[in-house]
C-alpha cells in the first residue's frame, strides 16, 4: 500500500483526562516496527474494560491515551519479521496475546502468554518501549496494546487474531473480548454436557454470552441470575429457562437454586466480579468460575471442595487469541453462535461519547462503532 | 455354610469409652438382612479415622462400639436380595457405599453415594436402624457400616467391593481406605502428565500414597512437603525426589515451590486437612494449567481463603472424596493394579500384629510410628 513505511495521520478518539469525554483529534501513526501490524480499524466497540481504565478511580492514570481493544479490522502494513499477516487480512485486535513460544502458549491448557499476557499499565509498545501515536510530536498513550478507538493502530503480530475474511467485521467484532470471554467459560472451561443444569451469575454480555455457551452446549435448564429484574426479558432471547433475583429470597441464593434443582447446578458460571456472588456459584455447584475485584477474597468451608466440587477460573474464555479466535469466528459462520443478539446500538465514530453515556447507564448491551459514518 | 442364617459367636475388640484401650469380647453377631452381607474379616489395620472417632474429642459420643474399617475378608453368608456377591467371595468393606441406583451412582463423574455416603454418626444398620453385635442382648454399635475389628461383621452389600480371590488380603487389605483415597487423588483427579512436577502436602500414608500415584502416573519431580523432616527418607520410597520442610524457609512454602519450579508445580495434592496446608497447596500451582486437589478433611470452622485473581489466572481447586473411587466398581481394578506391579502396596506395611495385640496398632498411630499396621484375626 501507498501508505506502508510512512506516518499515517488519521482520526482518533482521544481521552486527555480521566473521566472527561473523548476528543476527536487528528493523530500521528507510526509505521509498524519489528513484529508488529498497523491495523485500519473498521469498526470497535465499548466494554466495561474502557470505561474503568478511562474512569481510571484508583488507578495511576496514563493519559493522554487513546482506549479502544474490541475491535475488527484490516492490516494496512506489517514491520519486520511478520509472516503470519499481509496487508489486507481481516483481523480481530486483542487485548492479549500469543507469542507461540512461551510455556504458556506451549501448553495446551493456558492462554496467559508470558510475553503478551494483559498489562494494563504499560501505555506503549512491548518492543521499544515508545508509543506509535503522537500529536505535534507529543506522545499519546497506547491502551491494552490494541487502543482501537482509531483509525489506524499500530498491535504486535502476537495480539492480532487473523480470521475468515467472509465475515462480516461490524458483527465478529464482538469477538475480540466480552462475547469470547463469556463463551469460552462455558465452552471450554465448565464444558456442560446435553441436558445440564447451568447456572449463570450476571446478566451482562459477558454473562449472556456464558448463557449462549450453555445454550450451544444443550443445556436444558439455564438458571440466569442477577440482582437487576429487568435483565430477565432480555436473558430469555440466551436462552434463559429460569431467572433467580437474590433480592427476593431471604435465604442464600445458593440454598434457593439448590432447592430448585434437586440438590444443585451441574455447572455455575460467575461473571460478576463480586466475591459474594463468587462465593454463591461455587456453592451451588459442581463447577464455577469467577472475575474478581482487587481486595476481594474467597472463603469457603474446604468441605465444599472435599464434597467433590471443583473450582476453576477463567482468562478470556480460556482461547489463545491468535490459535483460538478464528474458530469461534467460524462458529458465528456456521451459524451455530449468534452475535446479532448482542448488537443493541450502532453509532457513527463522531458520536463515540454516546457509547459511554450507553454502558454508563447501563443501557444495551453492546454499541458498535462504525470508523466509516 | 453351617453359620448361615444363625447368630455367630466371635472375638471383637470393643471400645467401651472414648480413648480407652479396646477390650477382647465375645460378641454376638446377628445373621445379615436384606441387602445385607456377613463377612469374616481375615486382616484389618488401623486409620487415623478409626482413632479420630475412639479418641470423639467434641463429638457426640457413640459408645460401646466396634471400630475398623480397612480390611479384606471373605463373605460368610448373604442376606435376602443380594446377588451380587456370595459366600466365599473375597471382599474389601468400605466405610462410604455404592447403591448403583441414586444420581450419584449413575454420574460419571461423582462417588458420593446418596444411600451410603459414609456417615460417622450412624452406628447401626441403614436397613432397619438396628446392630447386628450384641453381648448378653445389648447392642454394641457400629462404625462406618463396617466395623471390621470383629472376627465376623454385618454390612450393606452396596459396602463390600468384591475383589480378585487371588489377591493377598493381608496386603490389598489397606486399599479399603487410605491408600485408595490418596492414590485416586493422584491417578483420578490431579492427574499429572507424564513428565509433571507434582508437590506433595503431608506425607502420611494418605500422601504417600498420592505420591505413588505421581509416580505410576510417570511424574518426572514429585516435591514432599512435611514439617517432620523424619518422614523424607521413608518418601524416596515412594517416588519423591525432593523435599521442602516449610520450617526451613522464611518465606511461604508456596514461594518457595514456585522458586523452585520456575513459576509453580502442575499439580498439588493436599493431605494434612490444614487449612493453611490447603492454601498453600492451591497458591503454589502454576498459572496457566495448575490443578491443586484437596485430600484432607479439615476442622469444623476451618475456612478457606484467596485471593479470586488465584482462580482468574487459570488455577483449578478440586476437592475429592475416597480419591474419587466408586467402591464397589473401581476398587476391583486397584486390586488389578496391584497384582499387574504397577502399584506398590507392600512398602506401606510397616507393621503387623496379631488381632490380641491389637492396643499395640493404636499406641504405634499415636506416636507416629510406621505407616500401616496390618491386624491378623487368626493370629
Amino acid at each position: 500500500m501507498a501508505t506502508a513505511g510512512k506516518v499515517i495521520k488519521c482520526k482518533a478518539a482521544v481521552a486527555w483526562e480521566a473521566g472527561k469525554p473523548l476528543s476527536m483529534e487528528e493523530v500521528e501513526d507510526a509505521p509498524p516496527q519489528a513484529m508488529e501490524v498497523r491495523d485500519k480499524i473498521l469498526y470497535t466497540a465499548l466494554c466495561h474494560t474502557d470505561v474503568y481504565f478511562w474512569e481510571a478511580n484508583g488507578q495511576t492514570p496514563v493519559f493522554p491515551r487513546i482506549l479502544g481493544h474490541e475491535a475488527g479490522g484490516i492490516v494496512e502494513s506489517v514491520g519486520e519479521g511478520v509472516t503470519e499477516l499481509v496487508p489486507g487480512d481481516h483481523v480481530l485486535p486483542v487485548f492479549t496475546g500469543e507469542c507461540k513460544e512461551c510455556a504458556h502458549c506451549m501448553s495446551e491448557e493456558s492462554n496467559l502468554c508470558d510475553l503478551l499476557r494483559i498489562n494494563v499499565d504499560r501505555g506503549v509498545m512491548i518492543d521499544d518501549g515508545q508509543s506509535r501515536f503522537t500529536i505535534d510530536g507529543k506522545p499519546i498513550f497506547h491502551f491494552l496494546g490494541t487502543s482501537t478507538f482509531s483509525e489506524y493502530t499500530v498491535i504486535h503480530v502476537g495480539c492480532v487474531a487473523k480470521i475468515d475474511p467472509e465475515a462480516p467485521l461490524d458483527k465478529v467484532c464482538l469477538l475480540s473480548c466480552g462475547i469470547s470471554t463469556g463463551l469460552g467459560a462455558t465452552l471450554n472451561v465448565t464444558k456442560p454436557k446435553k441436558g445440564m443444569t447451568v447456572a449463570i451469575f450476571g446478566l451482562g454480555a459477558v454473562g449472556l454470552a456464558a448463557m449462549e455457551g450453555a445454550r450451544m452446549s444443550g443445556a436444558s435448564r439455564i438458571i440466569g441470575v442477577d440482582l437487576n429484574p429487568a435483565k430477565h426479558e432480555q436473558a430469555k432471547k440466551f436462552g434463559c429457562t429460569d431467572f433467580v433475583n437474590p433480592k427476593d429470597h431471604t435465604k442464600p441464593v445458593q440454598e434457593v437454586i439448590v432447592e430448585m434443582t434437586d440438590g444443585g447446578v451441574n455447572r455455575a458460571v460467575e461473571c460478576t466480579g463480586n466475591a459474594d456472588a463468587m462465593i454463591s456459584a461455587f456453592e451451588c455447584v459442581h463447577d464455577g468460575w469467577g472475575v474478581a475485584h482487587k481486595e476481594a477474597v474467597f472463603k469457603t468451608h474446604p468441605m465444599n471442595f472435599l464434597n467433590e466440587r471443583t473450582l476453576r477460573g477463567t482468562f478470556f474464555g480460556n482461547y489463545k487469541p491468535r490459535t483460538g479466535l478464528p474458530g469461534v469466528v467460524d462458529m458465528y459462520m456456521r451459524k451455530e453462535l449468534e452475535l446479532d443478539k448482542f448488537i443493541t446500538h450502532s453509532l457513527p465514530f463522531s458520536q463515540i461519547n454516546t457509547a459511554f453515556d450507553l454502558m454508563l447507564r447501563g443501557e444495551g448491551l453492546r454499541c458498535v462503532i462504525r470508523s466509516e459514518e | 455354610m453351617a453359620t448361615a442364617g444363625k447368630v455367630i459367636k466371635c472375638k471383637a475388640a470393643v471400645a467401651w469409652e472414648a480413648g480407652k484401650p479396646l477390650t477382647m469380647e465375645e460378641v454376638e453377631v446377628a445373621p445379615p438382612q436384606a441387602m445385607e452381607v456377613r463377612v469374616k474379616i481375615l486382616f484389618t489395620s488401623l486409620c487415623h479415622t478409626d482413632v479420630y472417632f475412639w479418641e470423639a474429642k467434641g463429638q457426640i459420643p457413640m459408645f460401646p462400639r466396634i471400630f475398623g474399617h480397612e480390611a479384606g475378608g471373605i463373605v460368610e453368608s448373604v442376606g435376602e436380595g443380594v446377588t451380587d456377591v456370595a459366600p466365599g467371595d473375597h471382599v474389601l468393606p468400605v466405610f462410604t457405599g455404592e447403591c448403583k441406583e441414586c444420581p450419584h451412582c449413575k454420574s460419571a463423574e461423582s462417588n458420593m453415594c446418596d444411600l451410603l455416603r459414609i456417615n460417622t454418626d450412624r452406628g447401626v444398620m441403614i436397613g432397619d436402624g438396628k446392630s447386628r453385635f450384641s453381648i448378653g442382648g445389648k447392642p454394641i454399635y457400629h462404625f462406618v457400616g463396617t466395623s471390621t475389628f470383629s472376627e465376623y461383621t454385618v454390612m450393606h452389600v452396596g459396602c463390600v467391593a468384591k475383589i480378585n480371590p487371588e489377591a493377598p488380603l493381608d496386603k490389598v487389605c489397606v486399599l479399603s481406605c487410605g491408600i485408595s483415597t490418596g492414590l485416586g487423588a493422584s491417578i483420578n483427579v490431579a492427574k499429572p502428565p507424564k513428565g509433571s512436577t507434582v508437590a506433595i502436602f503431608g506425607l502420611g500414608a494418605v500422601g504417600l500414597a498420592a505420591a505413588e500415584g505421581a509416580r505410576i502416573a510417570g511424574a518426572s519431580r514429585i516435591i514432599g512437603v512435611d514439617l517432620n523432616a523424619v518422614r523424607f527418607e521413608e518418601a524416596r520410597k515412594f517416588g519423591c525426589t525432593e523435599f521442602v520442610n516449610p520450617k526451613d524457609h522464611t518465606k511461604p512454602v508456596q514461594q518457595v515451590l514456585a522458586d523452585m519450579t520456575n513459576g509453580g508445580v502442575d499439580r498439588s495434592v493436599e493431605c494434612t486437612g490444614n487449612v493453611n496446608a490447603m492454601i498453600q497447596a492451591f497458591e503454589c500451582v502454576h498459572d496457566g494449567w495448575g490443578v491443586a486437589v484437596l485430600v484432607g478433611v479439615p476442622h469444623k470452622d476451618a475456612e478457606f481463603k484467596t485471593h479470586p485473581m488465584n482462580f482468574l489466572n487459570e488455577r483449578t481447586l478440586k476437592g475429592t472424596f475416597f480419591g474419587n473411587f466408586k467402591p464397589r466398581t473401581d476398587l476391583p481394578n486397584v486390586v488389578e493394579m496391584y497384582m499387574k506391579k504397577e502399584l506398590e502396596v507392600e512398602k506401606f506395611i510397616t507393621h503387623s500384629v496379631p488381632f490380641s495385640e491389637i492396643n499395640t496398632a493404636f499406641d504405634l498411630m499415636a506416636k507416629g510410628e510406621g505407616i500401616r499396621c496390618i491386624i491378623r484375626m487368626d493370629n
